[in-house]
């Protein structure tokens, strides 16, 4: 009987004692990417070849084990796993930093807009505390569209001394304009990647659900009300732990079905949509049909 | 700065504490922020034992760690390459490591690792199916596994199976935690130890990690 092991530094041929017959070495990568034609080779000269047993491989294994194989071990291996790191990235791994840069950019949107107030409170207090809308605020102070009233508490300060905080309103126009390309390319991968979950649930729910259990794969094979409580783990261990209230929803909460919602639908509505983002989960990561509309408007009927 | 009674460790006692160091197989780099420093035409590295929980079991009374110059390593869970870099350098420029790990980010650090260090063959690939690199690797003399699964004894004995010559030395870095949350250590200790001495294992020595890692023993197998 007769056994073929393919390994990196060569097509082994050996007996049942793991005496080796033949020997086809590689002397490169390319060698082995051959691997293919060689073992056809090989089958045409011997008719009996068979899988090797735990035992066999062991002996083989322990022949390879060489001063003079060192330097072929380590430059195969490094270059199949530069190969094999490069084809390792997928659209998960885009998602999942679109996700977190979004969410860096609205961090630094927020505390820039907030020392912004404090600055231009100095020149125009009145405007200051009566405009509560940040995005309106940030762009009349970069375009030069606040008017100051009479008899108003800001100081007159020189052109010279405006300008860096009108530099400073600039620079958060352009963080959010930023960040909301970011958020349309997101969808854009989303639809990609799982079309039906962005149908139901929207490009950056979808994306926060994925990157808390760090893959589509354990996504769509967890139970709905798991779904429905991602992102809400410190209150359900509270929960059981203390007897407290139960948990609704965890990151689905920013779910516009549930935003408009009357407190007391939340649960309901809650359980729904987690249902269906389950079901587009599970769709997607087995690649069946788009049915991601029809989901939806089944939830937007119910509950509107 | 003194030979360690562990084969290619070097020590120094600073007052009350005891430093590690190995000898720096190539010098002019750090790999993980550690102190460097020159004596002579040498250059040593310093040992963090709560980075590196193998140097933890050295702190922790280890009297052995069973691997020596030119030895051939199987490295399962190496991560970025923090205890790889020290095995590497004690092992030396003839000795090699198979440095397995299924995480695609943290082994492009270990690939920048082995251009730097010519003993380290990088290998991705998930250590629980020794069938899917069993062809890109030899037997080897020791082999160490620091992976947090909750099967981590199974894949433990998989691989000591297949590649672990007759006679060499297994470490295997035990994470209680990972096996179960809430049972105490100690039970779970005692069940990995029924489990590897079934497998014809012999335990040399065990050293709890404390206080530099919690719940965490390492075992010191003879196959």
């Amino acid at each position: 009987m007769n056994y073929l092991f393919e390994h990196l530094l060569g097509m082994i041929v050996c007996d049942e004692n793991g005496n080796s017959k033949e020997k086809y070495e590689c002397h490169s990568l390319e060698d082995y990417y051959k691997k293919n034609e060689i073992e056809k080779k090989i089958r045409h000269t011997f008719k009996d070849l068979q899988e090797p047993s735990i035992e066999i491989k062991k002996r083989i294994l322990e022949t390879l084990k060489h001063e003079k194989n060192a330097h072929a071990f380590v430059e195969y291996n490094r270059d199949l796993t530069k190969e094999a790191i490069k084809n390792a990235v997928t659209d998960e791994f885009l998602i999942i930093e679109t996700i977190n840069a979004i969410d860096d950019l609205s961090r630094v949107e927020n505390m820039l807009t907030k020392r912004l107030r404090n600055w231009f409170a100095l020149l125009n207090p009145e405007y200051e505390h009566v405009e509560a809308d940040n995005e309106k605020l940030v762009e009349r102070i970069h375009h030069k569209k606040t008017e100051k009233r009479k008899g108003s508490m800001g100081a007159d300060l020189h052109v010279s001394d405006q300008e860096p905080i009108i530099e400073l309103a600039s620079e958060i126009e352009k963080i959010r304009h930023t960040k909301i390309k970011q958020e349309h390319y997101l969808e854009k991968v989303m639809n990609r990647f799982c079309p039906n979950v962005t149908a139901v649930a929207g490009g950056v729910i979808g994306a926060r659900l994925l990157v808390h259990t760090r893959s589509l794969q354990r996504l769509a094979m967890m139970p709905a009300s798991t779904v429905q409580l991602l992102g809400a783990e410190q209150a359900l261990f509270r929960h059981l732990r203390t007897g407290a209230k139960s948990p609704r929803h965890g990151l689905i909460l920013a779910h516009p079905l549930l935003v408009s919602a009357p407190q007391a639908m939340h649960g309901k509505i809650a359980r729904a949509l987690a249902d269906k983002i389950s079901i587009a989960a599970k769709i997607d990561f087995f690649k069946g049909t788009f049915i991601g509309d029809a989901l939806r408007k089944a939830l937007e009927e119910k509950f509107s | 700065m003194k030979a360690a009674p562990i084969f290619e460790v070097y020590e120094q006692q600073k007052g009350k504490r005891r430093y590690l160091y190995t000898k720096s197989i190539a010098p002019g780099y750090d790999v993980y922020g550690e102190k460097v420093f020159k004596e002579g035409s040498e250059e040593y590295r310093e040992w963090d034992p709560s980075k590196s929980k193998l140097c933890a079991a050295i702190l922790a009374g280890a009297a052995n760690v069973f691997i020596r110059k030119n030895d051939w390593v199987l490295y399962l869970g190496s991560s970025t390459g923090t205890t790889v870099s020290h095995v590497s350098d004690m092992v030396g420029k003839k000795g090699l490591i198979f440095a397995v790990d299924s995480a695609p980010i943290v082994t492009r650090e270990l690939v920048f690792l082995s251009e730097q260090r010519n003993n380290i063959a990088p290998i991705l690939a998930d250590a629980h199916h020794p069938e899917s690199y069993e062809h890109r690797i030899s037997q080897v003399d020791v082999l160490y596994q620091d992976v947090s699964q909750k099967d981590q004894v199974d894949i433990f004995l998989k691989n000591i199976q297949l590649f672990l010559k007759k006679g060499g030395y297994a470490i295997l870095a035990v994470k209680a935690r990972s096996i179960d949350v809430v049972k105490n250590p100690k039970e779970i200790y005692k069940k990995v130890y029924e489990q590897i001495e079934q497998q014809g294992l012999k335990i040399v020595d065990k050293r709890q990690l404390e206080p530099w890692q919690k719940d965490h023993l390492i075992l010191f197998c003879k196959y």
